[in-house]
Protein backbone atom coordinates (compact mmCIF):
# COMPACT_ATOMS: atom_id res chain seq x y z
CA UNK A 1 0.00 0.00 0.00
CA UNK A 2 1.23 3.43 -0.90
CA UNK A 3 0.66 5.82 1.95
CA UNK A 4 -1.34 8.93 1.16
CA UNK A 5 0.89 11.95 0.77
CA UNK A 6 -0.23 14.65 3.16
CA UNK A 7 -0.96 18.02 1.55
CA UNK A 8 1.64 20.53 2.63
CA UNK A 9 1.14 24.03 1.32
CA UNK A 10 4.35 25.54 0.01
CA UNK A 11 5.39 29.05 0.95
CA UNK A 12 4.63 30.71 -2.43
CA UNK A 13 1.08 29.40 -2.10
CA UNK A 14 0.54 31.69 0.84
CA UNK A 15 1.77 34.68 -1.13
CA UNK A 16 -0.86 34.02 -3.82
CA UNK A 17 -3.12 36.33 -1.86
CA UNK A 18 -1.53 39.57 -2.97
CA UNK A 19 -3.35 41.92 -0.68
CA UNK A 20 -2.25 39.91 2.27
CA UNK A 21 1.37 40.54 1.33
CA UNK A 22 1.80 44.26 1.30
CA UNK A 23 5.48 43.90 1.86
CA UNK A 24 5.78 42.14 -1.50
CA UNK A 25 4.06 45.05 -3.24
CA UNK A 26 6.48 47.34 -1.47
CA UNK A 27 9.31 45.26 -2.93
CA UNK A 28 7.85 45.57 -6.46
CA UNK A 29 7.33 49.28 -6.22
CA UNK A 30 10.75 49.76 -4.68
CA UNK A 31 12.17 48.14 -7.81
CA UNK A 32 9.78 49.86 -10.19
CA UNK A 33 12.53 51.97 -11.75
CA UNK A 34 14.52 48.81 -12.45
CA UNK A 35 11.48 47.28 -14.17
CA UNK A 36 10.65 50.45 -16.07
CA UNK A 37 14.25 50.49 -17.29
CA UNK A 38 13.59 46.99 -18.64
CA UNK A 39 10.40 48.28 -20.19
CA UNK A 40 12.37 50.95 -22.05
CA UNK A 41 14.61 48.23 -23.52
CA UNK A 42 11.55 46.18 -24.45
CA UNK A 43 10.02 49.15 -26.24
CA UNK A 44 13.25 50.02 -28.03
CA UNK A 45 13.71 46.40 -29.10
CA UNK A 46 10.12 46.14 -30.31
CA UNK A 47 10.31 49.36 -32.30
CA UNK A 48 13.68 48.51 -33.84
CA UNK A 49 12.52 44.99 -34.75
CA UNK A 50 9.23 46.16 -36.25
CA UNK A 51 11.02 48.79 -38.31
CA UNK A 52 13.60 46.31 -39.58
CA UNK A 53 10.75 43.89 -40.21
CA UNK A 54 8.93 46.51 -42.25
CA UNK A 55 12.02 47.63 -44.15
CA UNK A 56 12.72 44.03 -45.21
CA UNK A 57 9.20 42.57 -45.16
CA UNK A 58 7.47 45.17 -47.30
CA UNK A 59 9.79 44.82 -50.31
CA UNK A 60 9.75 41.06 -49.76
CA UNK A 61 5.95 41.06 -50.04
CA UNK A 62 6.16 43.10 -53.24
CA UNK A 63 8.74 40.72 -54.69
CA UNK A 64 6.60 37.72 -53.82
CA UNK A 65 3.77 39.21 -55.88
CA UNK A 66 5.53 41.08 -58.66
CA UNK A 67 9.06 39.72 -58.67
CA UNK A 68 10.67 37.54 -61.28
CA UNK A 69 10.95 33.83 -60.84
CA UNK A 70 14.33 33.77 -59.07
CA UNK A 71 13.89 36.75 -56.78
CA UNK A 72 10.50 35.41 -55.79
CA UNK A 73 11.87 31.94 -55.02
CA UNK A 74 14.75 33.45 -53.04
CA UNK A 75 12.52 35.65 -50.93
CA UNK A 76 9.97 32.89 -50.43
CA UNK A 77 12.58 30.44 -49.13
CA UNK A 78 14.05 33.00 -46.75
CA UNK A 79 10.53 33.50 -45.47
CA UNK A 80 9.97 29.80 -44.98
CA UNK A 81 13.26 29.57 -43.09
CA UNK A 82 12.55 32.46 -40.73
CA UNK A 83 8.97 31.44 -40.08
CA UNK A 84 9.87 27.82 -39.58
CA UNK A 85 12.75 28.22 -37.13
CA UNK A 86 12.03 28.73 -33.42
CA UNK A 87 12.84 32.28 -32.38
CA UNK A 88 15.12 31.08 -29.57
CA UNK A 89 17.26 29.30 -32.13
CA UNK A 90 17.39 32.37 -34.37
CA UNK A 91 18.41 34.66 -31.56
CA UNK A 92 21.10 32.29 -30.27
CA UNK A 93 22.50 31.86 -33.76
CA UNK A 94 22.59 35.63 -34.31
CA UNK A 95 24.43 36.23 -31.07
CA UNK A 96 26.70 33.21 -30.62
CA UNK A 97 27.19 31.93 -34.16
CA UNK A 98 26.97 34.99 -36.41
CA UNK A 99 28.51 36.94 -33.55
CA UNK A 100 26.43 40.10 -33.77
CA UNK A 101 26.99 42.28 -30.75
CA UNK A 102 25.91 43.95 -28.56
CA UNK A 103 23.07 41.67 -27.54
CA UNK A 104 20.52 44.38 -28.36
CA UNK A 105 21.60 44.37 -31.99
CA UNK A 106 21.58 40.57 -32.20
CA UNK A 107 18.06 40.53 -30.74
CA UNK A 108 16.95 43.22 -33.19
CA UNK A 109 18.20 41.18 -36.14
CA UNK A 110 16.61 37.98 -34.88
CA UNK A 111 13.23 39.51 -34.09
CA UNK A 112 13.36 41.89 -37.04
CA UNK A 113 14.11 39.29 -39.68
CA UNK A 114 11.60 36.87 -38.25
CA UNK A 115 9.03 39.67 -38.25
CA UNK A 116 9.99 40.53 -41.84
CA UNK A 117 9.10 36.98 -42.78
CA UNK A 118 5.64 37.41 -41.27
CA UNK A 119 5.16 40.97 -42.44
CA UNK A 120 5.94 39.93 -46.00
CA UNK A 121 2.94 37.61 -45.81
CA UNK A 122 0.72 40.36 -44.44
CA UNK A 123 1.72 42.62 -47.33
CA UNK A 124 1.55 39.88 -49.92
CA UNK A 125 -2.02 39.10 -48.87
CA UNK A 126 -2.94 42.78 -48.86
CA UNK A 127 -1.47 43.34 -52.32
CA UNK A 128 -3.22 40.28 -53.71
CA UNK A 129 -6.52 41.46 -52.25
CA UNK A 130 -6.42 44.63 -54.37
CA UNK A 131 -8.47 43.72 -57.42
CA UNK A 132 -6.75 43.09 -60.73
CA UNK A 133 -8.91 45.79 -62.28
CA UNK A 134 -6.91 48.42 -60.39
CA UNK A 135 -3.64 47.45 -62.02
CA UNK A 136 -5.36 47.14 -65.37
CA UNK A 137 -6.95 50.58 -65.16
CA UNK A 138 -3.64 52.13 -64.12
CA UNK A 139 -1.82 50.50 -67.04
CA UNK A 140 -4.63 51.52 -69.42
CA UNK A 141 -4.04 55.17 -68.55
CA UNK A 142 -0.39 54.74 -69.51
CA UNK A 143 1.26 54.35 -66.12
CA UNK A 144 4.23 51.99 -66.10
CA UNK A 145 4.04 48.88 -63.99
CA UNK A 146 6.22 50.46 -61.33
CA UNK A 147 4.14 53.64 -61.27
CA UNK A 148 0.97 51.59 -61.00
CA UNK A 149 2.39 49.67 -58.06
CA UNK A 150 3.62 52.83 -56.40
CA UNK A 151 0.55 55.05 -56.90
CA UNK A 152 -2.34 52.63 -57.08
CA UNK A 153 -1.56 49.25 -55.53
CA UNK A 154 0.69 50.12 -52.58
CA UNK A 155 -1.49 52.85 -51.08
CA UNK A 156 -4.45 50.48 -51.03
CA UNK A 157 -2.44 47.50 -49.84
CA UNK A 158 -0.89 49.44 -46.95
CA UNK A 159 -4.34 50.41 -45.71
CA UNK A 160 -5.46 46.82 -45.84
CA UNK A 161 -2.41 45.57 -43.97
CA UNK A 162 -2.97 47.65 -40.82
CA UNK A 163 -5.03 44.98 -38.99
CA UNK A 164 -2.43 42.30 -39.69
CA UNK A 165 0.25 44.72 -38.69
CA UNK A 166 -1.46 45.34 -35.34
CA UNK A 167 -1.36 41.65 -34.69
CA UNK A 168 2.29 41.40 -35.67
CA UNK A 169 3.20 44.26 -33.39
CA UNK A 170 1.70 42.51 -30.38
CA UNK A 171 3.51 39.29 -31.25
CA UNK A 172 6.89 41.00 -31.58
CA UNK A 173 6.35 42.89 -28.35
CA UNK A 174 5.71 39.71 -26.45
CA UNK A 175 8.53 37.85 -28.14
CA UNK A 176 11.11 40.44 -27.07
CA UNK A 177 11.23 38.45 -23.84
CA UNK A 178 13.18 35.79 -25.76
CA UNK A 179 16.18 38.16 -25.59
CA UNK A 180 16.52 36.64 -22.15
CA UNK A 181 18.34 33.78 -23.89
CA UNK A 182 21.28 36.05 -24.70
CA UNK A 183 21.19 37.97 -21.44
CA UNK A 184 19.60 41.17 -22.67
CA UNK A 185 18.04 42.80 -19.63
CA UNK A 186 14.63 43.65 -21.00
CA UNK A 187 11.46 43.71 -18.94
CA UNK A 188 10.93 39.98 -18.45
CA UNK A 189 14.60 39.27 -17.73
CA UNK A 190 14.60 41.91 -15.05
CA UNK A 191 11.42 40.67 -13.46
CA UNK A 192 12.98 37.21 -13.37
CA UNK A 193 15.98 38.72 -11.54
CA UNK A 194 13.60 40.15 -9.01
CA UNK A 195 11.55 37.12 -8.23
CA UNK A 196 14.64 35.01 -7.86
CA UNK A 197 15.63 37.45 -5.15
CA UNK A 198 12.26 37.30 -3.48
CA UNK A 199 10.21 34.25 -4.28
CA UNK A 200 7.18 35.40 -2.30
CA UNK A 201 6.72 38.35 -4.70
CA UNK A 202 6.27 36.26 -7.88
CA UNK A 203 2.60 37.07 -8.35
CA UNK A 204 3.02 40.76 -7.58
CA UNK A 205 5.85 41.07 -10.07
CA UNK A 206 3.94 39.16 -12.74
CA UNK A 207 0.87 41.32 -12.23
CA UNK A 208 2.95 44.46 -12.40
CA UNK A 209 4.77 43.61 -15.61
CA UNK A 210 1.55 42.28 -17.16
CA UNK A 211 0.09 45.69 -16.52
CA UNK A 212 3.06 47.28 -18.25
CA UNK A 213 2.73 44.94 -21.26
CA UNK A 214 -0.99 45.57 -21.37
CA UNK A 215 -0.61 49.35 -21.31
CA UNK A 216 1.93 49.11 -24.08
CA UNK A 217 -0.14 46.85 -26.31
CA UNK A 218 -3.30 48.75 -25.61
CA UNK A 219 -1.91 52.18 -26.37
CA UNK A 220 -0.10 51.04 -29.51
CA UNK A 221 -3.21 49.36 -30.81
CA UNK A 222 -5.21 52.52 -30.22
CA UNK A 223 -2.61 54.47 -32.18
CA UNK A 224 -2.85 51.97 -35.04
CA UNK A 225 -6.66 52.10 -34.87
CA UNK A 226 -6.47 55.87 -35.19
CA UNK A 227 -4.10 55.48 -38.12
CA UNK A 228 -6.50 53.12 -39.83
CA UNK A 229 -9.41 55.47 -39.29
CA UNK A 230 -7.38 58.39 -40.52
CA UNK A 231 -6.70 56.59 -43.79
CA UNK A 232 -9.98 54.78 -44.23
CA UNK A 233 -11.41 55.26 -47.72
CA UNK A 234 -14.75 57.09 -47.42
CA UNK A 235 -17.67 54.89 -48.39
CA UNK A 236 -15.30 52.00 -49.09
CA UNK A 237 -15.06 48.56 -47.60
CA UNK A 238 -11.32 48.51 -47.13
CA UNK B 1 -4.11 62.20 -93.98
CA UNK B 2 -6.15 59.62 -95.83
CA UNK B 3 -4.69 56.96 -93.54
CA UNK B 4 -7.31 55.42 -91.28
CA UNK B 5 -6.84 56.22 -87.59
CA UNK B 6 -6.91 52.56 -86.66
CA UNK B 7 -6.29 49.61 -88.86
CA UNK B 8 -6.51 46.01 -87.72
CA UNK B 9 -5.20 43.32 -90.08
CA UNK B 10 -5.57 39.59 -89.61
CA UNK B 11 -5.49 39.89 -85.82
CA UNK B 12 -5.18 36.54 -84.06
CA UNK B 13 -5.12 35.68 -80.39
CA UNK B 14 -5.28 32.36 -78.58
CA UNK B 15 -5.48 31.43 -74.95
CA UNK B 16 -3.94 27.99 -74.65
CA UNK B 17 -5.60 25.75 -77.20
CA UNK B 18 -8.52 28.08 -77.78
CA UNK B 19 -8.17 30.52 -80.66
CA UNK B 20 -10.33 33.42 -79.51
CA UNK B 21 -9.66 35.85 -82.36
CA UNK B 22 -9.37 34.13 -85.71
CA UNK B 23 -8.31 36.80 -88.15
CA UNK B 24 -9.96 40.14 -87.45
CA UNK B 25 -9.88 42.87 -90.09
CA UNK B 26 -11.36 46.33 -89.81
CA UNK B 27 -10.52 50.00 -90.01
CA UNK B 28 -11.64 53.12 -88.25
CA UNK B 29 -11.57 56.61 -89.66
CA UNK B 30 -11.24 59.64 -87.41
CA UNK B 31 -14.58 60.52 -85.79
CA UNK B 32 -15.93 57.04 -86.42
CA UNK B 33 -18.06 55.44 -83.77
CA UNK B 34 -18.00 51.72 -84.31
CA UNK B 35 -20.15 49.49 -82.20
CA UNK B 36 -19.09 45.91 -81.63
CA UNK B 37 -21.75 43.36 -80.76
CA UNK B 38 -21.63 39.64 -80.38
CA UNK B 39 -22.44 36.76 -78.07
CA UNK B 40 -20.70 36.45 -74.73
CA UNK B 41 -17.31 34.80 -75.15
CA UNK B 42 -17.04 35.75 -78.82
CA UNK B 43 -13.85 37.73 -78.14
CA UNK B 44 -15.07 41.35 -77.92
CA UNK B 45 -13.06 42.22 -74.81
CA UNK B 46 -10.03 40.41 -76.14
CA UNK B 47 -10.22 42.45 -79.33
CA UNK B 48 -10.30 45.76 -77.42
CA UNK B 49 -7.48 44.64 -75.17
CA UNK B 50 -5.33 43.79 -78.16
CA UNK B 51 -5.78 47.32 -79.45
CA UNK B 52 -4.19 48.89 -76.34
CA UNK B 53 -1.98 45.85 -75.77
CA UNK B 54 -3.36 44.91 -72.38
CA UNK B 55 -3.29 41.61 -74.25
CA UNK B 56 -0.48 40.99 -76.71
CA UNK B 57 -1.74 39.83 -80.11
CA UNK B 58 -0.29 36.55 -81.38
CA UNK B 59 -0.41 37.56 -85.00
CA UNK B 60 -1.54 40.33 -87.30
CA UNK B 61 -0.88 44.04 -87.49
CA UNK B 62 -2.53 46.93 -85.71
CA UNK B 63 -1.63 50.45 -86.69
CA UNK B 64 -2.66 53.63 -84.95
CA UNK B 65 -2.33 56.81 -86.96
CA UNK B 66 0.00 54.98 -89.33
CA UNK B 67 2.22 53.63 -86.56
CA UNK B 68 2.61 49.92 -85.89
CA UNK B 69 1.39 49.52 -82.31
CA UNK B 70 3.60 46.47 -81.75
CA UNK B 71 6.63 48.72 -82.23
CA UNK B 72 5.37 51.47 -79.94
CA UNK B 73 6.20 51.92 -76.31
CA UNK B 74 3.18 50.34 -74.61
CA UNK B 75 2.73 53.19 -72.15
CA UNK B 76 2.81 55.69 -74.98
CA UNK B 77 0.27 53.64 -76.93
CA UNK B 78 -2.06 53.51 -73.93
CA UNK B 79 -1.74 57.23 -73.40
CA UNK B 80 -3.17 57.60 -76.91
CA UNK B 81 -5.87 54.94 -76.60
CA UNK B 82 -8.19 55.42 -73.65
CA UNK B 83 -10.21 52.60 -72.13
CA UNK B 84 -13.47 52.56 -70.20
CA UNK B 85 -14.24 49.38 -68.29
CA UNK B 86 -17.40 47.47 -67.59
CA UNK B 87 -16.58 47.44 -63.86
CA UNK B 88 -15.43 51.12 -63.87
CA UNK B 89 -12.16 50.21 -62.11
CA UNK B 90 -11.78 53.63 -60.53
CA UNK B 91 -8.79 53.93 -58.22
CA UNK B 92 -10.59 53.15 -54.98
CA UNK B 93 -8.35 55.21 -52.70
CA UNK B 94 -8.57 58.39 -54.74
CA UNK B 95 -11.27 61.04 -55.10
CA UNK B 96 -12.89 61.59 -58.48
CA UNK B 97 -10.54 64.53 -59.01
CA UNK B 98 -7.46 62.47 -58.16
CA UNK B 99 -8.62 59.65 -60.39
CA UNK B 100 -8.54 62.05 -63.29
CA UNK B 101 -5.35 63.76 -62.09
CA UNK B 102 -3.10 60.74 -61.70
CA UNK B 103 -2.44 60.22 -65.39
CA UNK B 104 -2.13 63.95 -66.02
CA UNK B 105 0.60 64.22 -63.41
CA UNK B 106 2.44 60.95 -63.88
CA UNK B 107 1.98 60.15 -67.53
CA UNK B 108 1.62 63.52 -69.18
CA UNK B 109 3.85 65.36 -66.72
CA UNK B 110 1.46 68.26 -66.14
CA UNK B 111 2.27 70.74 -63.39
CA UNK B 112 0.07 70.82 -60.30
CA UNK B 113 -1.93 73.82 -61.48
CA UNK B 114 -2.33 72.51 -65.04
CA UNK B 115 -3.48 69.19 -63.60
CA UNK B 116 -5.96 70.87 -61.29
CA UNK B 117 -7.43 72.88 -64.13
CA UNK B 118 -7.63 70.02 -66.61
CA UNK B 119 -9.16 67.59 -64.09
CA UNK B 120 -11.80 70.16 -63.29
CA UNK B 121 -12.61 70.57 -66.98
CA UNK B 122 -12.94 66.86 -67.59
CA UNK B 123 -15.21 66.36 -64.60
CA UNK B 124 -17.32 69.24 -65.79
CA UNK B 125 -17.52 67.66 -69.22
CA UNK B 126 -19.14 64.55 -67.73
CA UNK B 127 -21.32 66.64 -65.43
CA UNK B 128 -19.56 65.80 -62.18
CA UNK B 129 -17.74 68.97 -61.19
CA UNK B 130 -19.73 69.03 -57.95
CA UNK B 131 -18.60 65.50 -57.04
CA UNK B 132 -14.88 66.12 -57.55
CA UNK B 133 -14.00 65.38 -53.95
CA UNK B 134 -16.10 62.24 -53.59
CA UNK B 135 -14.50 58.83 -53.41
CA UNK B 136 -15.64 56.12 -55.83
CA UNK B 137 -17.55 54.21 -53.18
CA UNK B 138 -19.54 57.36 -52.43
CA UNK B 139 -20.73 57.64 -56.03
CA UNK B 140 -23.49 55.81 -57.90
CA UNK B 141 -22.47 53.39 -60.63
CA UNK B 142 -23.45 55.87 -63.30
CA UNK B 143 -21.36 58.60 -61.69
CA UNK B 144 -18.43 56.24 -61.31
CA UNK B 145 -18.55 55.37 -64.97
CA UNK B 146 -18.64 59.04 -65.91
CA UNK B 147 -15.52 59.59 -63.80
CA UNK B 148 -14.01 56.63 -65.66
CA UNK B 149 -14.75 58.41 -68.93
CA UNK B 150 -13.29 61.69 -67.61
CA UNK B 151 -10.16 59.83 -66.54
CA UNK B 152 -9.74 58.46 -70.05
CA UNK B 153 -10.50 61.79 -71.72
CA UNK B 154 -7.89 63.61 -69.66
CA UNK B 155 -5.16 61.83 -71.58
CA UNK B 156 -6.33 63.41 -74.86
CA UNK B 157 -6.69 60.03 -76.51
CA UNK B 158 -6.94 59.63 -80.26
CA UNK B 159 -9.24 56.69 -79.74
CA UNK B 160 -11.49 55.62 -76.88
CA UNK B 161 -12.33 51.99 -76.20
CA UNK B 162 -15.48 51.15 -74.25
CA UNK B 163 -15.95 47.61 -72.97
CA UNK B 164 -19.63 47.22 -72.10
CA UNK B 165 -19.66 50.52 -70.20
CA UNK B 166 -23.26 50.19 -69.07
CA UNK B 167 -23.67 46.44 -68.47
CA UNK B 168 -22.90 46.71 -64.77
CA UNK B 169 -25.37 49.53 -64.22
CA UNK B 170 -28.90 49.54 -62.90
CA UNK B 171 -31.26 50.36 -65.79
CA UNK B 172 -32.09 53.82 -64.44
CA UNK B 173 -28.39 54.79 -64.47
CA UNK B 174 -27.63 53.70 -68.02
CA UNK B 175 -29.05 56.82 -69.63
CA UNK B 176 -26.65 59.29 -68.02
CA UNK B 177 -23.64 57.32 -69.24
CA UNK B 178 -25.02 56.86 -72.75
CA UNK B 179 -25.78 60.55 -73.03
CA UNK B 180 -22.19 61.45 -72.11
CA UNK B 181 -21.01 58.98 -74.74
CA UNK B 182 -23.42 60.48 -77.27
CA UNK B 183 -21.98 63.94 -76.61
CA UNK B 184 -18.47 62.64 -77.13
CA UNK B 185 -19.53 61.12 -80.42
CA UNK B 186 -21.07 64.45 -81.47
CA UNK B 187 -17.83 66.21 -80.49
CA UNK B 188 -16.00 63.99 -82.96
CA UNK B 189 -14.29 61.54 -80.63
CA UNK B 190 -13.26 58.30 -82.33
CA UNK B 191 -14.84 55.49 -80.37
CA UNK B 192 -14.83 51.70 -80.49
CA UNK B 193 -17.69 50.58 -78.29
CA UNK B 194 -18.69 47.13 -77.15
CA UNK B 195 -22.30 47.47 -76.11
CA UNK B 196 -25.65 45.84 -76.53
CA UNK B 197 -27.53 49.10 -76.22
CA UNK B 198 -29.45 49.18 -79.50
CA UNK B 199 -30.58 52.76 -79.01
CA UNK B 200 -27.01 53.99 -78.73
CA UNK B 201 -25.98 51.94 -81.75
CA UNK B 202 -28.83 53.34 -83.85
CA UNK B 203 -28.19 56.93 -82.91
CA UNK B 204 -24.43 57.18 -82.59
CA UNK B 205 -22.81 54.36 -84.55
CA UNK B 206 -21.30 54.94 -87.96
CA UNK B 207 -20.85 51.18 -88.23
CA UNK B 208 -21.95 48.11 -86.44
CA UNK B 209 -19.67 45.08 -86.33
CA UNK B 210 -21.08 41.69 -85.45
CA UNK B 211 -18.42 39.47 -83.93
CA UNK B 212 -19.11 35.77 -83.83
CA UNK B 213 -16.79 32.93 -83.02
CA UNK B 214 -13.63 35.02 -83.32
CA UNK B 215 -14.36 36.66 -86.65
CA UNK B 216 -16.33 39.67 -87.81
CA UNK B 217 -19.24 37.91 -89.39
CA UNK B 218 -21.01 40.99 -90.62
CA UNK B 219 -20.62 44.76 -90.66
CA UNK B 220 -22.44 47.81 -91.92
CA UNK B 221 -24.48 50.82 -90.92
CA UNK B 222 -26.65 49.94 -87.91
CA UNK B 223 -29.95 50.30 -89.74
CA UNK B 224 -28.80 47.85 -92.38
CA UNK B 225 -27.79 45.23 -89.84
CA UNK B 226 -30.89 45.72 -87.76
CA UNK B 227 -33.30 45.66 -90.71
CA UNK B 228 -31.74 43.39 -93.27
CA UNK B 229 -28.86 41.34 -91.93
CA UNK B 230 -27.18 39.00 -94.39
CA UNK B 231 -26.48 36.19 -91.98
CA UNK B 232 -28.98 34.16 -90.09
CA UNK B 233 -26.77 34.28 -86.95
CA UNK B 234 -26.72 38.07 -86.98
CA UNK B 235 -30.48 38.18 -87.43
CA UNK B 236 -31.08 35.76 -84.56
CA UNK B 237 -28.74 37.59 -82.23
CA UNK B 238 -30.18 41.02 -82.95
CA UNK B 239 -33.75 39.78 -82.80
CA UNK B 240 -33.05 38.37 -79.35
CA UNK B 241 -31.59 41.73 -78.28
CA UNK B 242 -34.62 43.57 -79.60
CA UNK B 243 -36.94 41.27 -77.71
CA UNK B 244 -34.91 41.73 -74.54
CA UNK B 245 -35.08 45.51 -74.82
CA UNK B 246 -38.76 45.45 -75.58
CA UNK B 247 -39.22 43.31 -72.49
CA UNK B 248 -37.21 45.73 -70.35
CA UNK B 249 -38.73 48.94 -71.52
CA UNK B 250 -42.24 47.75 -72.23
N1 LIG C 1 -6.84 36.01 -69.88
C1 LIG C 1 -7.50 34.95 -70.41
N2 LIG C 1 -7.05 33.70 -70.23
C2 LIG C 1 -7.68 32.63 -70.77
N3 LIG C 1 -8.80 32.72 -71.48
C3 LIG C 1 -9.32 33.94 -71.70
C4 LIG C 1 -8.69 35.11 -71.18
N4 LIG C 1 -9.43 36.18 -71.56
C5 LIG C 1 -10.45 35.69 -72.29
N5 LIG C 1 -10.39 34.36 -72.37
C6 LIG C 1 -11.33 33.50 -73.12
O1 LIG C 1 -11.47 34.03 -74.40
C7 LIG C 1 -12.82 33.95 -74.83
C8 LIG C 1 -13.31 35.32 -75.24
O2 LIG C 1 -13.37 36.13 -74.11
P1 LIG C 1 -13.79 37.66 -74.17
O3 LIG C 1 -12.91 38.37 -75.12
O4 LIG C 1 -13.82 38.15 -72.79
O5 LIG C 1 -15.24 37.57 -74.78
P2 LIG C 1 -16.42 38.63 -74.72
O6 LIG C 1 -15.88 39.92 -74.22
O7 LIG C 1 -16.93 38.69 -76.12
O8 LIG C 1 -17.46 38.06 -73.82
C9 LIG C 1 -13.60 33.32 -73.69
O9 LIG C 1 -13.77 31.95 -73.96
C10 LIG C 1 -12.71 33.52 -72.51
O10 LIG C 1 -12.88 32.47 -71.60
MG1 LIG D 1 -16.32 41.08 -72.52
Amino acid sequence: MIPAIPFVPSTPFVSLVPLGALADWGFVLGNADYLVGGLAITIALTVASILLGFAAGFPAGLIEVYGGHYSEAFVASLGVFFRGTPIVVIIIVMFFVVGISPAFLAATFALGLRSAAYQSQIFRGAIESVSGGQMEAARAVGLSRLQAIRHVIVPQALRRSIPGFQNEFTIVLKDTSIAFAIGLAELLTRSYDLFVQRTTAVLEIVLFISLLYFLLTFSTNRVLDALRERFVIPGGEG
Amino acid sequence: MSDPLLSVRDLRKSFGEEEVLRGIDFEMERRDVQVLMGPSGSGKSTLLRCVNRLSEPDDGTITLDGEDTAAMDENDLRRQVGMVFQGFNLFAHLTARKNVSLGLRRVRGFSKSETEERAEEELERVGLADQADSYPAELSGGQQQRVGIARALAMDPKLLLFDEPTSALDPELIGEVLSVMGELADDGMTMLVVTHEMGFAREAATDLLFLDDGTILERGPPTQLFESPEHERTATFLRRLTDLEAGQHG
